[in-house]
């Protein structure tokens, strides 16, 4: 590190303590977010005086023209005279930043330490070169498995790396509002775990990450992409999520109707499988009970029976519905091959294995029958985790559109069963190596306490003033001049902080093209209607519709 | 020429000699109150019609985006001090520099315009080793002397910062001094006034080593001298501008060279000075009045130091006064509400109306304020910036600590604390710094 090859950029003002100072910058040399140095001693617990390079890095710039009188511009104006030909002051904006202090290093090491004795003020303020920068990063990050993911934002030559330890371990929030970033950014980190051969199951209800499957050949030869749709495959332990499943998506019932469904339940056994095949089985036996009259169930008329068989019928009616528009949309990319989602109970290694990627496509469910499947789809890879067998590697779940699986309980949706699993996953993350990556544009609709376990952070553009509330609430290392930046940051550009950086950092993610999903390249609606043509069952319905009208008119005439 | 209903129209139209009549009414008897519209507009007319007789009013032009895109290859220097009036019992700390601000308005962005630190003096006056003046045991009220030791360092920085751009060969086309030219020596001649010390005086005037720098060669007024004489023999044109005269210089001029033609008798002379006095009648009020927007009368040479008359007499200095150079004063009036101001330099003009239009030129961008906004400029620049005066807040609470701790005497620390412990009102710092912070 040759620090006398660094630009000169500025000089410390006033007042300095060692977590910040002020310093006032020549014109264009640094921008927000640029980690700058300035020299300084400290003493040393031998009792001497050491020399050290103060590392810092600008939060904010404030800039003023203090010599241009307001007054000035109204004549310029009136008499059409060009600033520049007059005696005013046109490059004298005083530039004055702010610098949050990350450390110190001594000569030649790298490491960065806390520092514990002010800078000096009149000292000046240097720009390090890009590499000395990325070196610093690099060491201070000290990372076994770094993960590349973009550039410094204010220095395109800045390579930032985060750490994989953590993020795998330590779980990880993604929030920014939709079109900021967020699943560029979720498949570049997927794209370093791939080379990792770690584990990951996403949960895609856009199909946002079908790129992986389409592109698998080309640039993942060495891992599995897996494609599956969801199966409500149950077993008779998810008795709880069957019921809740039941009781929400049917119609209301009463007691006595919530009690022999209940006790239906616990009759009907069931050995496990698709919920629907169970469902129906449900509805033959309970119309088998309410024909039979009350030979088993004393205390309950049939009229309460048959009110049960009716909204199992709505239910199963409602899970085929569902079934069927996801099924028409994996038709639509009948390139890709889907694969029904394997029993995680029995088959766990069907879904996560060392170097696979298993995409869960959820397109066409609602919230609650998505909630089950993924709730009873984490709890048992969970419970493969826990066993002492390990019959699954560590793998990281990757939760998209968060908000619908973890909602707060403000949201006034309790009893989506994915909360508690989902919860427990995270908390004991760190134990069982089962990291979740959570994915939202509505912070502020996420659960608290499942939102303030995730102790990394990457933030894209943010205008929502709830939001950013939530996301400076949940986390600890982002500053309120990083909340600030939120919402004039362009796509891709997203503050990292937490475990798997060691201070807050403004990036320019890296932009994957190659992992667009172009299947759906389906925002493009202006060129979708160019070429549009009437499907033929419409064409024919157009024809006849003037015949029809002109029946109903002839028919409205009044007779005279 | 305006008629006496016109004057007086005008009189009473928010002119400054009015607002200064009316506030200083309830003071006088009522018959000076009913005498003040006819007697002002009587003394008014007098000098118009005097001006006009000696043909000193001149009307300038201005075409202001013409008039820039033909001077945008001047050089103009703006010169200003600022001083950081705090100051605390037993301790007189002080902040003063001038600074400087250069432009030539079609030079590339790099060259175009400077911002020059010029003087800077950050002491203690009453530290008996501080760098700009000499201890001395003075028997005046300490409060008044502080200032006037503050005033005449100022003065002196100001007038050291012209030398200092004449010695080092700069190149401007003009160089304005916000302030008088010259200031009136008059309070600095006082005995005890002390002297400054040799460190100061060879930073200030290098090329001054009169008698090797004794005492009397130090004192104020020599070392004033020195920098005058050195201005006055500057290439570019020097002025000192200044916002409003409370005082009557050059119509006092005016009607003495007129009574010495004999064109006045010494009677109306004497009579006219007294009313002027009694009404507190000044150039200001009068211009004010006379001129209109876009005027300007030409220079008077006006003697500032006055022998005898101002000077303590007795004072070793009264011999001195004669040596300093006479001022040439005149008066633009810039727009139609604002006093004129007021136009000062060592020597004549070669190319008065070109300079004057430069002036109202620069004052011209300050519409509503009137005063040249390269001066504003370096007002702002010159004063000490917040940050810095909070800083040296700092240096000296705990620079009065320590003497206070040295001289181990109880009540000296307790009364240290208490005046540490004062809040930052009593340090006040001069209005809107120029770092926004
Ligand atoms: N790092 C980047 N570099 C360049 N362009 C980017 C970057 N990130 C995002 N974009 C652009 O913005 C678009 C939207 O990004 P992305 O799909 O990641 O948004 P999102 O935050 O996931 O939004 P939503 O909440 O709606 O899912 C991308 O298709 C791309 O065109
Ligand atoms: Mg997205």
């Amino acid at each position: 590190m040759n620090t006398k090859k660094w630009k000169s950029i500025g000089t410390v003002l006033g007042e300095t303590n060692i977590s910040e100072f002020y310093f006032s910058l020549k014109n264009y040399k640094a921008k927000k977010g640029d980690i700058i140095t300035t020299e300084s001693k400290i003493p040393s617990s031998e009792g001497n005086v050491v020399p050290v390079t103060v590392w810092g890095k600008i939060s904010s710039i404030e800039s003023s023209n203090a010599f241009f009188p307001t007054e000035a511009a109204q004549e310029l104006t009136n008499e059409n005279i060009d600033i520049r030909d007059t005696i005013l002051p046109t490059t004298r904006d005083e530039l004055i930043c702010k610098v949050i202090i990350l450390g110190f290093t001594l000569k030649d090491n790298l490491k960065l330490m806390p520092l514990n004795y002010p800078v000096r003020p009149a000292a000046t303020v240097s720009y390090p070169s890009s590499e000395d920068v990325e070196a610093l990063l690099i060491s201070d990050l000290d990372s076994e498995h770094p993960l590349f993911i973009g550039s410094l934002l204010a220095r395109d030559a800045v390579k930032i790396k985060i750490d994989a330890d953590n993020l795998v371990s330590r779980h990880v929030s993604i929030f920014g509002m939709s079109g900021s970033g967020k699943t560029v950014m979720v498949r570049r980190i997927m794209d370093e775990l791939l080379q990792k051969k770690y584990p990951m199951v996403v949960l895609d209800i856009h199909g946002d990450y079908l790129g992986f499957i389409q592109k698998q050949k080309k640039l993942y030869p060495n891992n599995q992409v897996k494609l599956f749709y969801p199966n409500l495959s149950v077993s008779s332990d998810d008795k709880e999520i069957i019921y809740t499943l039941i009781d929400k998506l049917g119609n209301s019932l009463t007691d006595p109707q919530k009690d022999f469904l209940s006790s239906l339940l616990e009759k009907v056994k069931y050995e496990g499988g698709s919920l629907l095949k169970y469902i129906e089985l449900l509805v033959r036996k309970a119309r088998e009970y309410a024909s039979d009259s009350s030979k088993s169930f004393k205390n309950i008329r049939p009229a309460s029976m048959y009110v049960v068989v009716r909204s199992l019928g709505q239910v199963a009616k409602k899970l085929k519905n569902m079934e069927q528009t996801n099924f028409r949309h994996r038709q639509k990319m009948s390139k890709l091959k889907f694969e029904e989602l394997p029993d995680a109970a029995t088959e766990p290694e069907k879904i996560v294995n060392k170097g696979q990627l298993s995409i869960l496509y959820l397109k066409g469910y609602e919230n609650l029958p998505a909630s089950a499947i993924v709730s009873i789809l984490l709890e048992n890879l969970f419970k493969h985790r826990q066993e002492v067998e390990e019959e699954i590697p560590p793998f990281l779940t990757i939760i998209e559109e968060a908000h619908n699986f973890i909602p707060s309980r403000s949201e006034d949706k309790d009893n989506l069963p994915s909360v508690d699993t989902i919860r427990k996953v995270i908390t004991e993350g760190r134990k069982f190596g089962t990291g979740v990556m959570i994915i939202s544009q509505r912070p502020s609709r996420l659960d608290e306490t499942i939102a303030s376990q995730c102790n990394s952070q990457i933030v894209f553009r943010m205008v929502n003033q709830k939001d950013q509330r939530a996301t400076t609430r949940d986390s600890e290392t982002l500053s309120v001049d990083d909340s600030k930046q939120l919402p004039n940051l362009a796509n891709g550009q997203g503050i990292i902080s937490g475990q798997v950086v060691n201070f807050s950092l403004p990036v320019q993610i890296k932009f994957d093209a190659e992992l667009i999903n172009d299947d759906i390249g389906n925002e493009n609606f202006i060129t979708a209607v160019e070429n549009w043509d009437d499907k033929e069952s419409v064409k024919q319905r157009k024809k006849f519709a003037k015949d029809f009208s002109n029946i109903t008119s002839i028919d409205k005439r009044r007779a005279n | 020429m305006r008629n006496e209903i016109d004057i007086k129209n005008k009189i009473k139209a928010n002119s400054s000699l009015f607002t200064n009549f009316v506030k200083n009414a309830v003071n006088a008897s009522p018959k000076v109150q009913n005498n003040f519209l006819d007697v002002s507009a009587q003394v008014a007319l007098t000098v118009q019609k005097i001006l006009e007789d000696a043909d000193l009013i001149t009307n300038l032009e201005y075409k202001g985006k013409d008039f820039w895109s033909e001077n945008k290859c001047k050089t103009a220097c703006f010169i200003d001090g600022g001083v950081d009036k705090t100051s605390i019992i037993s301790s007189a700390p002080l902040s003063i520099r001038t600074g400087s601000y250069i432009v030539k308005p079609d030079a590339a962005d790099k060259n175009r315009e400077f911002f020059e630190e010029s003087m800077v003096f950050l002491g203690d006056l009453y530290d008996p080793k501080n760098e700009l003046y000499d201890f001395a045991e003075d028997d005046f009220d300490e409060d008044q002397m502080l200032n006037k030791k503050k005033d005449g360092a100022r003065i002196i920085f100001e007038a050291v910062t012209i030398v200092k751009h004449i010695l080092l060969n700069r190149k401007f086309d003009y160089c304005f001094l916000h302030g008088p030219i010259e200031a009136t020596v008059m309070p600095f001649t006082v005995m005890g006034f002390p002297t400054f010390t040799k460190f100061a005086v060879e930073n200030m005037l290098p090329f001054y080593n009169k008698n090797k720098l004794n005492a009397e060669a130090r004192h104020f007024i020599n070392v004033y001298l020195e920098a005058l004489n050195s201005i006055k023999k500057s290439k570019f044109p020097t002025y000192g501008i200044v916002e409003t005269s409370n005082s009557a210089p050059y119509i006092k001029n005016l009607l003495y060279s007129y009574k010495s033609k004999g064109t006045i008798s010494e009677k109306d002379f004497k009579n006219t000075l007294s009313t002027i006095k009694k009404y507190k009648i000044t150039d200001s009020h009068l211009l004010e009045i006379i001129l209109q927007s876009g005027q300007a009368i030409k220079p008077l040479e006006v003697k500032k130091q006055i022998k005898g008359f101002s000077v303590t007499s007795g004072s070793a200095w009264e011999d001195k006064m004669d040596s300093f150079p006479s001022v040439h004063i005149g008066y633009i009036k810039v727009n139609d509400h604002s006093a004129p101001i007021r136009i000062e330099s060592l020597n004549q003009s070669k190319n008065l109306i070109k300079d004057y239009e430069y002036i109202l030129a620069t004052a011209r961008l300050l519409p509503n304020y009137g005063f040249p906004v390269g001066l504003n400029v370096v007002d702002k620049f010159a004063k000490i910036p917040n940050w810095m005066s909070k800083a040296s807040r700092k240096y000296y609470a705990t620079h009065l600590l320590k003497q206070a701790i040295r001289s181990k005497d109880q009540n000296t620390i307790s009364l240290a604390v208490k005046i540490l412990s004062k809040k930052v009102r009593s340090w006040r710092n001069r209005p809107l710094g120029g770092l926004a912070r």
